[in-house]
């Protein structure tokens, strides 16, 4: 924090760069704002003159950088010397006068956003019928459902964040099956449990990853079902069994056990062959070498792919709706059909998917940072020259 | 500096390591054709050649990193090159050291060293790590125990690949261009623990193109061309009166 705070104090100390065309460009975003309808709780609605005062000085900005910027062009080979912009005191002067430009308009921005989303948020919780305003109309929805949109919330996390866990422990499962070799040492049998294991891992693969989520997820629902049922019970013991969520979470499991399965192979395959045949000329067998050396090192390329699941599942479990999961896209549904509004009800759901992804991101990208801050650069130093292993036949 | 020699040897004319008949190909391309050749106890046996020549896939085979389409490798009696033999048993009495140095990234100097011996002797971590040290010191790096691999230099990379192999007490090493990767002031440092290790009774078989090296350590030389070993002789006797042609113009590039 101390040293955003010193950037942003040293900035303002120094002549910036952005004097003229870039504080137009804000000055400009101020009259637009000005321009826009005052909302009830407006203070500047109560000084006209004085938003009026800076309006004009606005105006007077843009005017100002204008013919800074003709006079630029016509003396474009001797402006440092002849530019009256360019001597100290008026490169002074207008360095404070940004300030006060800015200053004006983050008084604008107050005035009309913060304070007409506020009041806007008042209205909403005060009114008693569909008001009429859109941004009204969102967040009175989103007032009148919150019950419901808190409720797909917590069902959307927990699908996001137990299926990715869990398909984190079946991938690592399956891509050990996947990437298994027939070793010269193995026995028949061992030859043919590798065979059938690794056919296995390819088949999984290709069958989820090319069919869409939503289709697996109403064949697993149904076929679930189907089994339980077929146990001799009664529906109302099937609904608890295999409740809706359970089988949404089976399928956000396994749908992303393949692709995570395919990112831990993609890292395990981007380490250097010569380190398994170094574990290998030691003596240590396929598996040892794989669990001791080449893992560890194909897990950190891995990572990135690994947390970029979970923020695929926050989104990709809406197609879970379908099958009646009372995720967030459910609820926002619910909310659409009370009021007959789809865009606004799903609006809402847009913003809270939005700030759910932006936090899982931001977590996990700690996380990653964290996990390598031992990983250096892998292969030669600077005196080694590249490797070309395996080129002499 | 004295590195230890290998104390194990059934006998001493029994071969180490005896080649037979030994074929290989890659995707129909044959790169070793009727390979014969015995490597004595104590004897450093050094491969020369033209790149493509097929010493370092001769080197590969020792150690079944490639696998023969026929003949047979003969190990502590047994052959490597069989189906269902335990490679992996055998393998530990093979050492070797490659080219690119493959130190294992995720670990430190001295855990590369130990891993093998603590994973497959079931070496205690302590007694595993005395006898890395020992390797570690004959080679000059005692004070790197520690260090992160990924930090070293080419030349003490490749000299912690010499120990880590020896932390193993193999009765063979296997040396695949140990310096191609490196700069000729660094080959020195590698090459010299290379001729300690050959003084010190160890049974070497040396891909490399270290024509000095090849001279003045081996016992044996062998020059291969074209997928076949053209030549094998003293190292004299092949630099002062080759037999072949071509032995003659490979040589006499590197004597100019």
């Amino acid at each position: 924090m101390a040293s955003a705070f010193s950037r942003i104090a040293s900035f303002a100390r120094r002549d910036h760069r952005y004097v003229l065309l870039g504080t137009s460009a804000i000055a400009a975003i101020g009259m637009m704002l000005s321009s826009q309808p005052r909302s009830p709780m407006s203070f500047l609605a109560h000084a006209f003159t004085v938003e009026l005062v800076m309006y004009y000085l606005l105006v007077a900005w843009i005017v100002l950088s204008a013919v800074a910027l003709v006079f630029k062009f016509t003396h474009w080979k001797t402006y440092a010397q002849t530019a009256p912009f360019t001597k100290p005191g008026v490169v002074r002067a207008l360095r404070l006068g940004s300030y006060v430009i800015w200053a004006m308009v983050a008084i604008l921005v107050v005035d009309r956003v913060v304070l007409g989303f506020a009041s806007a948020w008042a209205a909403a919780a005060s009114a008693t019928s569909m008001p009429k305003d859109m941004l009204v109309q969102v967040l009175y929805m989103f007032q009148q459902g919150k019950q419901t949109y808190i409720a797909g919330v917590v069902t959307t996390i927990e699908l996001a964040v137990f299926g990715t866990v869990i398909a984190f422990f079946l991938a690592i499962l399956l891509v050990a099956i996947r990437i298994m070799e027939i070793d010269r040492s193995d026995n028949d049998f061992t030859r043919f449990l590798k065979k059938v294991g690794v056919g296995f891992a390819k088949f999984y693969s290709t069958i989820v990853r090319g069919t869409p989520m939503l289709v697996q997820g109403v064949i697993i629902y149904y076929l679930g079902i189907a089994v339980v049922s077929s146990f001799g019970f009664s529906i109302t013991e099937v609904n608890n069994i295999w409740s809706r969520f359970t089988a949404g979470l089976v399928v956000v499991s396994l749908n992303s056990t393949a692709y995570m399965m395919e990112v831990l192979r993609g890292g395990i395959e981007s380490v250097d062959m010569g380190q398994m045949e170094a574990a290998r000329s030691l003596g240590l067998s396929q598996w040892q070498a794989m669990i001791k050396v080449v893992f560890p090192q194909g897990i950190k390329f891995a990572i990135p792919g690994l947390s970029n699941e979970l923020v695929i599942n926050i989104k990709d479990s809406s197609v879970l709706s379908v099958i009646g999961v009372f995720d967030l896209t459910f609820a926002a549904s619910t909310v659409a059909g009370i009021y007959y509004k789809q865009l606004n009800a799903y609006l809402v759901a847009a913003v809270a998917y939005l700030i759910m992804t932006a936090i899982a991101s931001w977590l996990l990208g700690r996380l990653s940072r964290r996990l390598n801050v031992k990983s250096k650069p892998l292969g030669s130093t600077s005196d080694a020259k590249p490797l070309s292993l395996g080129t002499e036949a | 500096m004295a590195l230890d020699a290998t104390s194990f040897s059934p006998s001493a004319n029994e071969p180490v390591i005896r080649v037979e008949g030994l074929r290989k190909s890659f995707d129909g391309n044959v790169v070793l054709r009727d390979i014969e050749l015995s490597v004595m106890p104590g004897q450093v046996v050094t491969i020369i050649g033209a790149s493509g020549s097929g010493k370092s896939t001769l080197l590969r085979c020792l150690n079944l990193l490639e696998t023969p389409d026929a003949g047979h490798v003969w190990f502590h009696g047994a052959d490597l090159a069989a189906d269902h033999v335990n490679v992996n048993k055998l393998r530990e009495k093979i050492g070797m050291v490659f080219q690119g140095f493959n130190l294992f990234n995720n670990m430190n100097v001295l855990d590369n060293c130990t891993l093998a011996p603590v994973t497959l002797k079931k070496m205690s971590k302590d007694k595993a790590e005395q006898t890395a040290m020992r390797h570690l010191e004959a080679v000059g790096l005692a004070d790197f125990a520690r260090a992160d691999v990924t930090r070293l230099s080419g030349g003490q990379k490749q000299r912690v690949a010499i120990a880590r192999a020896l932390c193993m007490q193999p009765d063979l090493m296997l040396f695949d261009e140990p310096t191609s990767a490196l700069d000729p002031e660094i080959s020195g440092e590698v090459l010299s623990v290379m001729r300690d290790l050959a003084a010190g009774g160890m049974t070497m078989v040396v891909v490399t193109h270290e024509m000095a090296f090849a001279r003045n350590v081996s016992d044996e030389l062998v020059f291969m061309d074209k997928g076949v070993i053209a030549e094998a002789s003293s190292p004299d006797e092949m630099f002062t009166a080759p037999k072949l042609p071509r032995t003659r113009e490979f040589l006499s590039r590197y004597l100019d």
